[in-house]
């Protein structure tokens, strides 16, 4: 079991303390409660109007504050998984296309060689995933925002410029990546993105065609049996 | 402070679209959560706050 796994069922354990605890905060009416009522707790006794406002009091904020820390942690540690990334259909061209042996585009090479072990999608786009800054996130909201309006046509296309940096982070200054003389001369290009590591390494996804409905390659790549 | 049953209903909305989306973490339970839930949150707090508040006043502590 992952982390990410044991902040789901928390929070599932928490939402379900706090709805119980809501629909008994809803059934109280705080004016009409005896005011010789005691309730014990075990370690002191309380008065009931006490209690019940302790029992307000973890309702609608401890437990609320609590539930939203762990469900955040969960949303943001949730999406690093290939799994994840592939749950909204738009991105299963790629995922299929990553986990073809036959292909040879620049994803399935690194997955079918073992290359980035776990979370494949977020390893390389980190400067774009919910883990990166406030841009970052905000544009993973509006992601979700438009898929889950149906606001986008397909195929989606990337917008901005896919930094080096998401390459260079693991190749950079390896023996193999030294050996390559021209690596060198375009160093600078390199590192400040003018020049993209995929015009001589290929491309890294299926082309924007094969992602568009009615390509003879789009059912294959969202896994529609032929 | 006589009834708490509005924020507690928000609350309890939230709670149980937080819980779906716990069990099953798709993009449409998290939009849920993400749009909805979170504003619901905020929503019985401050209506918890606001009736705090009222009840503070009522016996002049505030």
């Amino acid at each position: 079991m992952e982390v990410a796994d044991v902040f789901r069922l928390l929070t599932g354990a928490l939402s379900l303390l706090g709805a119980v605890l809501c629909v008994w905060v809803a059934r109280v009416n705080f004016g009409r409660i005896p005011e010789d009522r005691k309730v014990s707790l075990g370690v002191a006794t309380v008065s009931g109007v006490a209690f019940f406002k302790l029992l307000a009091l973890a309702a609608l904020f401890a437990v609320p504050a609590t539930t939203l820390a762990v469900a955040n942690y969960h949303t943001i540690e949730g999406v690093h998984g290939v799994d994840a990334c592939n749950r909204c259909h738009v991105m299963t061209p790629m995922v299929t296309d990553m986990r073809d042996p036959e292909s040879q585009s620049l994803a399935a090479r690194h997955f079918k060689n073992g290359w980035i072990p776990k979370d494949q999608c977020f390893q390389c786009h980190s400067d774009y995933g919910l883990a990166g800054d406030l841009h970052a996130k905000m544009e993973g909201y509006r992601h979700l925002a438009r898929y889950t309006s149906a606001t986008y046509t397909e195929p989606i296309k990337f917008r901005g410029v896919f930094r080096n940096d998401n390459c260079l982070k693991c190749h950079e200054g390896t023996p193999k990546f030294t050996a390559v003389p021209s690596h060198s001369t375009v160093r600078g290009r390199l590192a400040d993105s003018s020049l993209s590591c995929l015009n001589c390494h290929g491309r890294a996804h299926p082309t924007r065609d094969q992602r568009t409905p009615g390509h003879p390659d789009y059912p294959r790549l969202v896994g529609e049996k032929p | 402070m006589n009834s708490m049953r509005l924020p507690a209903l928000a609350a309890g909305v939230a709670f149980v679209i937080t819980a779906l989306y716990a069990l099953d973490p798709g993009p449409y339970q998290m939009a849920a959560f993400v749009f909805f839930a979170q504003p619901l949150f905020a929503i019985a707090a401050a209506g918890y706050a606001y009736r705090v508040w009222k009840d503070l006043r009522s016996r002049k502590v505030l």
